[in-house]
């Protein structure tokens, strides 16, 4: 085996992963509130442009067809 | 035992999904809205017209014959402007229209794919050979406005403008055939 490679016991792949319920429960508790937080603001700012857009642009231009 | 806090949570999961696609649902729903109303309420639609001409004898005869192009108010007092929009210019350079009136834009082209728009204004069309474009519009306010080739024409695009006076009722007189011209003022 050449030196420079980890030993498999130090290799991050081949560890296990120590998460325990209680553990999971508190994330998947807090996940969507913040998804929802997150993309809803940002849907937010999108409607908002839109609609600034729509009122103080669009209309004042006048009919078009 | 272990498996019940998870079921809960992907529950609540699946809920705000649900609740999430509703609310975007009810966004769709208004935007759609807001365009159906503008149409009906307001007259505001995208320009719609389907109508041949043929592009090969466009300057010889016919509505874009060269005598017939710029701005013409007819004996019913209806305003209509022809323009012929070619590489890399459009002809007339500078259309003169009036403040406060229903006004009618005709386009054609005989080589490529044009389109204009009319700088502050909600004027936006594309000009495709073979076809007349037609924008109705109402100006609401006096001035010199750019009209620009919007849409990549060729190596002169860039150059490819003309100018639109926008003029008051005092100011737009027409001549004894019902044109109008920048160059009376």
């Amino acid at each position: 085996m050449p030196v420079d490679q980890p030993r498999p016991a130090h290799n991050p792949l081949e560890e296990s992963d120590h998460i325990d319920d209680a553990a999971l429960n508190v994330v998947l508790r807090t996940v969507p509130l913040g998804a929802a937080v997150l993309a809803g603001s940002a849907v937010a700012l999108v409607v908002l442009g839109y609609l600034a857009i729509y009122l103080l642009i669009f209309l004042p231009r006048g009919v078009v067809g | 035992m272990t498996d019940q806090p998870h079921e809960t949570h992907e529950r609540w999961i699946l809920g705000t999904e649900l609740i999430w696609a509703f609310g975007v649902g009810v966004l769709v729903a208004a935007t759609i809205s807001v365009i159906v109303f503008t149409a009906l309420t307001l007259n505001i639609n995208p320009p719609s017209n389907v109508e041949r001409v043929d592009p090969k004898t466009l300057h010889l005869s016919g509505e874009f014959s060269e005598q017939n192009l710029g701005t013409l108010v007819a004996a019913d007092g209806t305003v209509t402007a022809r323009i012929i929009a070619t590489q890399f210019t459009f002809v007339p350079h500078c259309i003169a229209l009036p403040r406060g009136r229903p006004v009618t834009l005709r386009l054609a082209s005989p080589d490529v794919i044009h389109g204009i728009l009319i700088t502050g204004t909600n004027v936006n069309t594309m000009v495709v050979p073979g076809y007349v474009a037609q924008v109705h519009t109402e100006f609401t306010q006096s001035g010199e406005l750019l009209m620009p080739c919007h849409e990549y024409c060729g190596l002169g695009h860039s150059e490819m403008w003309a100018g639109v006076q926008v003029l008051s009722a005092a100011e737009f007189k027409p001549d004894g055939d019902g044109r109008v011209s920048c160059a009376q003022r």
